[in-house]
Parts: structure tokens; sequence; C-alpha cells
């Protein structure tokens, strides 16, 4: 099954829940779902179509809104899910329910861009130290870090 | 009653600093949890503020056993989001790199198990072994360890006619002992009683916490990358996706030394198929905007790199999961009901490179919160000795 | 004459500690590389041992990320005195690649003093041997 094929079995089990589809190179399926019907859609997408390995979820900080991505793997290429979240209320439903290898994605979204992801089964700190600050969200494009003097043994400084 | 113990980071046997805490009744695992971030040098939020050429070699220094593999996903990412394509006898040479890599970590990874299980000698023999293809990857890049061999549009070095002669040699001497080291894993009956039955992860679990790598091929689950989504010239090199169906680390051995195998094959196709032509073509600075998803088998899995770009020489931002991370979920639901001794080997069979370390076993009382210490290699010792009770070793004929 | 006794044996039978706190392993795998039969440090009398209590040299790698931060100090603190520091691997002795990150405090000699030095991405295996050889001439 090439990717065209691929492209008209997703329309036509997600009808106008896929709100774009690309395919820019070879083997590459970008999809675009809004953040409200992303779980029905996932769980269609696993039942029926058999996408069900999931690679991982990216998140990237647009300025206004946070973009996520979900990468699934199939045989014969890659799956890219898209959706969007407004950075002054950032909700995303959990997909664990769907894809339970889903959870460690999902805590490291939370650490890293201070996304809250509803419902998810596990929800503490996974990548950040014990004491790290609260508010501090690394991978947002307004964080900047300021690092510390460092001090050379030996006496210059 | 139960017990917490946390496994503290810093082990004494190898590699990196990860915390795991168990729920303990008796010897017997109840519940297994992680915590990750001793190992969190803030990769990510680096690469947004160095250039495409810079970051390949940060990325190369996320792991070092498998540091070809992140700089080749991430070069692979990169050449199509600049719209170029590395010249044949370039991706040649890439992927001869990468199967070497694959070799050398497999044969690491024997040891390490070997080590686990109480084999010591076996660990010794197959890092005399590994010598020899840190000899070839240092005749071909100048460095044992980061090749730094990738550059944007090929790879930065060739190799001439000695040298191509050279290694198709040493492939006779690697596969003479890796044939040797199948006899001994399938038929020293200690070893096998060691390592059968241990960190079970059935069909439906791996599939359902998407574990990837051997981890999930010994479970029956036929998922490489290098066959289901084909990168650079795999399309074109004939070799087998090994899979065993026995769900435990015996297989996971098993699918290991078996890929050891098909790299020696593949190897001595891209030798001998090598064409000439240059080995890199001039890339430009700046990529246009764009997204790219990168995918690439390294020897523990799949690996996945997400660049996009603003239409700066800088990424926008670059996303990394390395297979290890995949396979965490995997390796809690494996040390469910597993026995407090069999922890070294089942966290060692994942073959974990994103962490690791030390790991003293602190018992807590689960009642009045007292520690007690237990240290890791006390748990090997535990290990072996119930081991022992189970099978006779036999005379063994020593042909090496 | 006791004394002379004890320095002889600290000097023939130096016994390590390897600690990594956040490396990228290349420098483990040189160190663990160190024991196998190429390079083999135990004709040196050189043991890895599992614990800080039994170590005279702590030999450690990687940058010092802020979570093993207090990890570090209670390991080094548990070793009995006299003990040394060798800082393996460029990242050890100030950062390497990760200079600037958010999670990382630059070298060892941060966090806990360091007696050698061995430079490298990653340090070879002769280099780590070599070091341990000048520390112990220091003695």
């Amino acid at each position: 099954m090439n990717d065209l094929e691929r492209i008209e079995r997703i329309k036509a089990v997600l009808g106008e829940r896929a709100a774009e589809i690309t395919n820019p190179s070879p083997q590459r399926i970008f999809l675009t779902v809004p953040a409200r019907t992303l779980v029905p859609a996932l769980e269609q997408l696993k039942t029926e179509l058999g996408y069900r390995h999931l690679s991982t979820i990216s998140g990237v900080d647009l300025g206004d809104v946070f973009e996520i991505l979900y990468h699934f793997g199939y045989d014969g290429g890659n799956l890219n899910i898209r959706t969007q979240i407004p950075k002054a209320d950032p909700r995303l439903p959990s997909i664990c329910a769907v894809i339970p290898g889903a959870v460690l994605y999902e805590r490291e979204l939370q650490d890293m861009f201070g996304i809250i992801v509803e419902a998810i089964p596990d929800g503490r700190r996974l990548v950040l130290p014990d004491d790290w600050p609260d508010g501090n969200y690394p991978l947002r494009k307004d964080w900047k870090h300021v690092r510390a003097a460092e001090k050379i043994p030996g006496g210059k400084s | 009653m139960k017990f917490q113990i946390p496994i503290g980071p810093q082990h004494p046997a190898l590699k990196e600093p990860i915390s795991l805490r168990m729920t303990v009744e008796g010897e017997v695992i109840r519940d297994a949890d992680l915590r990750l971030g001793y190992n969190h040098r803030g990769i990510e939020k680096l690469a947004e503020e160095r250039t495409y050429l810079q970051n390949i070699y940060l990325t190369e220094r996320i792991c070092g056993i498998c540091s070809h593999s992140h700089t080749t996903c991430f070069v692979q990412g990169v050449e199509a989001l600049l719209e170029v394509v590395a010249p044949r006898r370039g991706q040649f040479l890439r992927y001869l790199v990468a199967e070497l890599e694959r070799v050398h970590s497999h044969l690491l990874w024997l040891g390490v198990a070997g080590h686990e299980a109480g084999f010591d000698s076996f660990f010794m023999y197959t890092w005399r072994d590994r010598e020899v293809v840190m000899d070839i990857l240092e005749m071909i890049s100048g460095n044992r360890v980061h090749y730094a061999i990738n550059t944007l549009g090929g790879v930065r070095r060739d190799i001439d006619e000695a040298l191509r002669t050279k290694i198709l040699d040493s492939l006779g001497i690697l596969r003479a002992r890796t044939d040797y080291y199948f006899k001994l894993g399938a038929n020293e009956p200690s070893f096998v009683g060691r390592l059968a039955g241990v960190g079970r992860l059935s069909k439906e679990d791996a599939l359902a916490l998407c574990a990837v790598g051997p981890t999930a091929r010994a479970s029956g689950v036929a998922h490489d990358v290098r066959r289901d989504d084909p990168y650079g010239i795999y399309g074109e090199i004939p070799f087998e996706v090994c899979t065993a169906d026995s769900c435990d680390v015996l297989g996971r051995t098993v699918v290991r030394i078996k890929e050891l195998g098909q790299s020696y094959n593949i190897i001595e196709y891209l030798l001998r198929n090598l064409p000439d032509g240059p080995v890199a073509v001039k890339a430009p600075r700046r990529a246009k905007p764009g997204e790219v998803v990168s995918r690439y088998e390294a020897p523990r899995g799949e690996n996945i790199h997400y660049i996009k770009a603003n239409g700066s020489d800088k990424p926008e931002r670059l996303k990394v999961r390395a297979p290890t991370l995949a396979n965490y979920a995997a390796t809690l639901a494996m040390l469910k009901n597993g026995f407090i001794a069999d922890i070294p080997l089942i966290f060692a069979a994942i073959d974990p490179c994103i962490c690791c370390a030390e790991r003293t076993v602190e018992l807590i009382d689960g009642r009045s919160g007292r520690p007690s210490q237990v240290r890791w290699s006390e748990l090997r010792r535990m290990a072996a000795r119930r081991a022992g009770r189970v099978s006779k070793k036999r005379n063994m004929e020593w042909p090496l | 004459m006791l004394k002379r006794l004890v320095r002889w044996s600290r000097i023939k039978s130096p016994w390590i500690l390897h600690l990594n706190s956040g490396a990228c392993n290349a420098c483990d795998i040189e160190v663990i590389a160190a024991l196998t039969p190429r390079f083999d440090v135990e004709r040196l009398g050189v043991l890895l041992k599992a614990t800080p209590r039994h170590a005279d040299v702590l030999v450690c790698s990687g940058p010092v990320t802020r979570q093993m931060k207090d990890r570090i100090i209670r390991i080094y603190e548990q070793t009995p005195d006299p003990k040394f520091v060798v800082a393996v691997g460029a990242c050890a002795m100030s950062g390497c690649v990760y200079r600037g990150a958010y999670n990382i405090m630059g070298g060892i000699d941060q966090v806990i003093p360091v007696d050698v030095y061995v430079p490298g991405c990653p340090a070879r295996p002769d280099a780590i041997i070599g070091s341990v050889v000048k520390l112990l001439g220091k003695l």
C-alpha cells in the first residue's frame, strides 16, 4: 500500500475530523487534528487502521500556541499527527487510555513545556531534578538560562 | 508484608545513573517505578543555539556507545531539509560505520550480560574481540569512540584498498568467534538456566507499550526500521530481521547474536560493492523553513529525530527520542513478579543506554521506614547462588 | 616502618570506584575497556570495586548534573581517607559540549577537589592508565 492509498483510507475513516493531510516526502504523512477530537481520532486510527506503534510525542513552542506532534510508525513509513493548543491555557487530553506506552512522553511534555495533560495516569516529574524551582519550563522560547559564575580551582577566576 | 526498595543512582558494574523504586514482598517484586533525570543535560535547548554543523558534534555526544546512530539520524534529516543528497560512496561508508557500530555495541552487550549473569570470562572474551572492531574504526576515522565521520552532504574520510581488504579479513576472525559465542550461549546449561524465563514480556505487552529494538524482537514483534521505513541505501541491501519467540532474556541474547551475523553479511556486501566517486558534496548553510522526521535503527532500537527549520542556520527545534526511553515502560512491566536477584539482568537485557549507573539497593521496611543497604554485587551473588542449584556445569573445552 | 609498608601497598594496589555523573558513556566504556585483556590494569593491582567504602581512587566522568551533585558529595564523603579523584574526559574537566546548559554545573572540580585530569573525548584507556601511574608517582 503506497502513500496515496493510505491517505485515502485515513480520509475515509476520519471523515471531516482530519483537517489537513499532506505527504511532503515519500514515506511521510502529516495530518492535522483539533485537540478536542484527538483521543477519538487516535482510537479510530488504532482499531480500524492498525496504527499502534507510537514512536514519540514532540512539542514545539510557536509563540502563542504549542504544537504537539504524535509520531506513529507503521510498516512502510511514518505518520505524524499534529495538534495545537493555546499557550495561555495549555491543556491536552491524555492518550494513555488508547496507547499505554505514551505516559513517559506526556510526562516529559509536562516537565519541559508546562503543558497540563488531563487524565494522565501518573503525572510526576520525569527528567528535571527534584530541586528544580516550579514554574520554569526550559523548552519554552522565552525561558533563558543565566549561567552561574564558575570557580576555577587554583585561584584564577 | 511489603517493602519499598529504591535502587539509587550509582552502580558498581557499569554505566549511567538512574533510580528505580520497587515495592517488594519477600523476594518477589510487586511493583516498579523509575526516576530519570540524573543524566538530563538539556541537549534540546543547547541545540537551538548552535548551527547545524555544530549540532552534529552535539548529537554525537548524546550517547557514547551509539554515537554514530545519533549523528546519522540527525544528518539524514538535515540533508532532507537542505535538499542535498550524499553521493553513493559517501552513503556506503556512512552505513559501513553504522554496521560496525552495531557489531561493537552487541559485543559490548554480550559482555555486560555475561558479567551480570556471573560469567566473567565471557565478558573478557567478548571485549577482547570488540578490540578488533575498535581497531578498524580507529583506522577509518581516527578515534575509537565518537568517530565524527558524518558531515552535511556525506562523510569526511575515505578508505583505500588496503583498508578495505583488511576489514574483509577481520570479518573472518569475528565470524569464527561469534559462532563460538552462539554455541556457548545456546548450549551451556548454567548460562542458559540463568537467562531463561527471566524478564518475560509477552507479545501483546510489547506492542501495547511500544517497545523497540531487540527487546521487542525477542517477543516475536518483527519491527525493524531498516526494513519498515528504509533510509539511505537499506532499500537495496539484502538482510533479514532476526526475531525470537521466547520473550525473555535468553531470547534477547539470541536475537543480538543473530543480528551480529546479519551485520557481518551487510558489511561484506557494502565492501564488495563499494562504488567509486566523491564522498561528500558541498551543502548550503541555511535550511528553508520546514520540518522533517528522521528514523534510524540504532543497536538498541528505533531512534527518532524531529527537526524543524525556520530559515536560519540554526534549528528551531530538535527533538530526540533515544531507544532506551521507549523500552522503560516495557522494563517496568518485565520487573513485575520477578525476583530481586534478577533486577541486574532484566535491566541489562534492554541494553540501557540513557541511564543506568550504580545501584545500591536500599531496603526500606514498609512499616517502620528504616533503611538498610544491599549492594548490587550482593544481588548478583544471590542470583548466582540461586542459579547454581538449578543445573550443573558440563566440562567445557576451550578451543580459542 | 609500618608507614612504609602501608605506603607501598597503597602504591602497588589502588582500588578504584567508577562514578558516572551524567556522562554520555564513552569515557565509561573506556574505563571498563582498561580492565579488559588488551589493556589489563589488573596486572598493575587495580581492582574495580563496588562500593566507595573500599575505594582509594574515585574515577569520575561526566559533567555534573544538578540531580547528581548531592549524590557525588555523599559518595566522596563515604570514601575513606586518603582518597584521590581522577577526572576522566573533557566533560569531567570543564563540561565539554554541554557548557552553558541549564542542568549542568561544569566539571567535577566544581563539586569535589580533583587530583588528576585526563583530557580526551573520550580519554583513551592508555591515557587513563597513564594518569593512574602519574597519580601513584605523587604518593
